[in-house]
């Protein structure tokens, strides 16, 4: 052959054996994730449980700064210490992206092992085969009774587990003590019923000409009013025990009017002026001694911590009795551990959960984080524990007393997306366009209708 | 100009027919295979990530498909319930319907506008061009988040500058009425990108037809509307065409701007895609999202197709 027939066999060979590697990248490139996450393929541990090797299980959480990614990764380094045969590796994925990725990674058979999933769509992801059966491994019947028992009901799908709670919080009013002590009010008796909320606040108010200086409280700051309806129907959310809807009881009725009442004291301008100003993130209104009662979940204990001066005197109350006796109900979210349906090594990754939610483990990271833990002894052990400062133990002992009465509310499997169609009515109150019982009796309606096209 | 279209098509025709019966010389098939090999990244790409996607989503739609667990033919069940059932169908698409209407012919005229003015041989103008260019280059969620801030009632700069000559702005994101409208001023601050197509085809509208015009007395708006605007409307029907597909598809805006896609007040800024997205993720109704996707498609179909109709009208090539 001519040296010029060669080239040509070679500069086709080239270009033939780098079309598919050129597309091969291109694949890849699509496949792979924005934040560049290096996401090794857990096929290549198959197997490997029973022939005495290491197991390596991935674990997925969107911790990324801060004190709960510092405390997870040395959680899981003891871990991996402690366990010849188990190697667990930490991928942090952003808050936006983590659970559409899972569920892509779930379709495609490349699952994490372990990944931190929100408590509300357990019963839905169990239902659709995304989440494995917990139950199996699950030896000792005692082991739901280190949980809350609101929060365990979420994990359990057709009488079996399918996840197990690791954090939770639960909303409660923060109080500026020397707001307080300036309108005559006494800081240590915060409101215990709506009706005094009302007066403590109406005493709090300050208004020069048509400018407020400060807001004593408003009820939708924070609090949605969802919560002051479940507050005010005895801890009966949207939808009661058996499913069936309860949107528009006398109570919730009563509850968005007494709303309708606060956003006319101030003005509907005021209060969307300084939403706007507090959504730019501007300064901190409870900080800047704007706001005199701000609805939070406990949680923001952190930020107060961190960001406010010294002498910023607060407190921290449940949230108030509709009525005297209708109990302190409230409203908390939170977050569970679940192994993907599918992997390899869900006996493994069984064993790394229980270690996440062992009660040392869990007080561990609620001493870090400030989160409350879903494991009650570990949260017991941090309304007294030594190495937390006092008003650190407050917290957690607001926690305990809080939790009596916090509702957890996993979104129904007959309306997995019926927030638009109650939001919209509640917001038309608001604008005025509709009354509170116009407004709940229409969403009642459509979110029966929901139901219906779902059944 | 349509029997030119014809023409070319029939003789496109007999080609591709005698490309199947003449018997090919070697070195033609050879050529053939090489083209081919060139344009296999698009076409394997296009199969595998486009069309082989909109079949999988075609099917799709007639299923309960979710994603994990379930794919029962339903047949058209889903798009019952589209018609009949779903609220917020109707609301979805009315929202996308009305910020299409509005957005797709004012970024067209506010494009034109910037062109025309930018064409001028004065100093500095190569500054100007790229100060107008840029918000084009900026995209994504800061860009949102930035426009949160000057959209604020009170302290924001658009109600800044509006109270400067006497105008109480209005509360924009938080209400209902005025949602929409802000997403549509927004979207006009970058309406840099086509300005720079039109700049391109303005800059070769030929200078002999301004000077007869001018030997004839014709001012500044006639030779505007008498020669430039009918030499580039062949842009015009483009950008039109590809801002109505884009606008139809409008999702991050909303997403980003109301808390995590619930819509907004009201849900005056529930878009079709943000609805779709919902059924999807939230929801797992898959097979529903799906149908709700062929009927966008069919719909942009149809608008793209009747604008094609429509081009002969008043397209000048």
């Amino acid at each position: 052959m001519s040296t010029i027939a060669w080239k040509k066999h070679i500069k086709r060979g080239l270009i033939l054996t780098s079309t598919p590697l050129i597309l091969a990248a291109c694949a890849d490139d699509a496949e792979s994730d924005p934040a560049g996450e290096d996401t090794p393929d857990t096929e290549e541990n198959a197997g490997s449980e029973n022939s005495g090797e290491t197991v390596q299980l991935e674990f997925w959480s969107f911790w990324g700064s801060g004190p709960r990614r510092e405390t997870i990764e040395a959680i899981i380094e003891d871990f991996n210490n402690e366990n010849d045969n188990i190697e667990v590796e930490y991928v942090y994925q952003p808050w936006g992206d983590i659970w559409t990725k899972s569920l892509a990674a779930i379709a495609g058979g490349n699952a994490p092992d372990v990944i931190v999933q929100d408590i509300n769509s357990v019963r839905q992801r169990a239902e659709a085969e995304q989440a494995t059966n917990l139950q199996q491994f699950i030896e000792d019947d005692s082991f739901s009774e280190n949980f809350y028992p609101q929060l365990w009901d979420t994990v359990i799908y057709e009488d079996e587990a399918y996840a197990v709670p690791f954090n939770t919080d639960t909303q409660v009013i923060f109080y500026n003590k020397d707001a307080f002590e300036e309108a005559g009010l006494d800081p240590e008796s915060p409101p215990t019923t709506w009706a005094e909320l009302e007066e403590d606040a109406r005493a709090l108010d300050i208004q020069s000409g048509d400018d407020w200086e400060q807001i004593g409280f408003y009820p939708r700051w924070n609090i949605g009013p969802d919560v002051w309806a479940l507050n005010a129907d005895e801890g009966v959310s949207w939808f009661d025990d058996e499913g069936n809807v309860t949107i528009n009881t006398p109570e919730k009725v009563a509850a968005l009017e007494w709303m309708l009442e606060q956003q006319d004291h101030y003005g509907r301008d005021t209060i969307n002026q300084f939403e706007a100003e507090f959504g730019s993130g501007v300064a901190d209104p409870f900080i800047s001694g704007l706001v005199a009662m701000r609805g939070q979940n406990l949680n923001y204990y952190t930020n107060l911590r961190e960001n406010a001066p010294e002498d910023l005197n607060y407190g921290v109350f449940r949230l108030p009795e509709y009525e005297e006796g209708s109990g302190h109900w409230t409203w908390g979210g939170g977050f569970v551990l679940e192994i993907p349906e599918n992997t390899e090594n869900p006996e493994a990754s069984f064993e790394f959960l229980q270690y996440l939610t062992s009660t040392e483990v869990q007080e561990r990271f609620g001493m870090n984080s400030f989160d409350i833990m879903a494991n009650i002894e570990a949260n017991e052990n941090l309304t007294s524990h030594p190495d937390l400062e006092e008003q650190g133990q407050e917290m957690y002992q607001m926690a305990q007393e809080s939790l009596e009465t916090t509702v957890i509310t996993p979104v129904p499997l007959t309306a997995p997306d019926y927030i638009p169609l109650v939001n919209a009515e509640i917001d038309a109150a608001f604008l005025g366009e509709k009354t509170a019982q116009e407004a709940l009796d229409a969403a009642q309606e459509s979110v029966e209708n929901l139901v219906e096209q779902n059944q | 100009m349509k029997n030119a279209d014809t023409s070319q098509f029939k003789k496109a025709v007999e080609e591709m027919k005698s490309f199947r019966r003449k018997k090919w010389s070697k070195r033609k098939k050879k050529d053939a295979w090489w083209g081919l090999l060139f344009v296999s990244p698009f076409i394997i790409g296009f199969l595998s990530f486009m069309f082989l996607p909109m079949l999988f989503s075609f099917y799709g739609s007639f299923t309960n498909y979710n994603i994990t667990s379930q794919m029962d033919f339903i047949g058209l069940a889903n798009f019952r319930q589209m018609f009949t059932q779903d609220q917020l169908f109707m609301t979805s698409l009315y929202n996308t319907a009305y910020y299409v209407a509005f957005n797709v012919p004012l970024t067209a005229v506010g494009s034109v506008f910037l062109a025309v003015l930018l064409n001028r041989r004065i100093f500095g103008i190569r500054a100007f061009r790229t100060i107008f260019y840029l918000p084009a280059v900026l995209s994504g969620v800061a860009v949102y988040v930035l426009w949160m801030q000057l959209l604020s009632p009170s302290s924001g700069l658009v109600n800044t500058a509006l109270s400067w000559v006497g105008i109480d702005g209005p509360a924009w994101l938080f209400d209902p009425e005025w949602t929409k409208p802000a997403l549509i001023l927004m979207r006009l601050w970058s309406v840099g990108g086509a300005m720079l197509l039109y700049l391109a085809t303005l800059q070769n509208v030929p200078k002999q037809l301004y000077e007869s015009a001018e030997v004839d007395g014709a001012g500044f708006t006639r030779k505007f509307f008498h020669i430039t605007l009918p030499l580039i409307t062949p842009i015009i029907f483009y950008d039109i065409v590809t801002s109505t597909i884009g606008a139809f598809q409008i999702f991050q805006e909303a997403y980003v701007m109301t808390e995590g896609g619930t819509g907004g007040p009201s849900n005056s800024l529930l878009f079709y895609n943000l609805h779709m997205w919902n059924k999807a993720f939230v929801a797992f109704d898959m097979g529903y999202a799906m149908a709700m996707s062929m009927i966008l498609f069919i719909i942009v179909l149809s608008l793209t197709f009747i604008n094609l109709k429509l081009a002969p009208k008043w397209v000048n090539y």
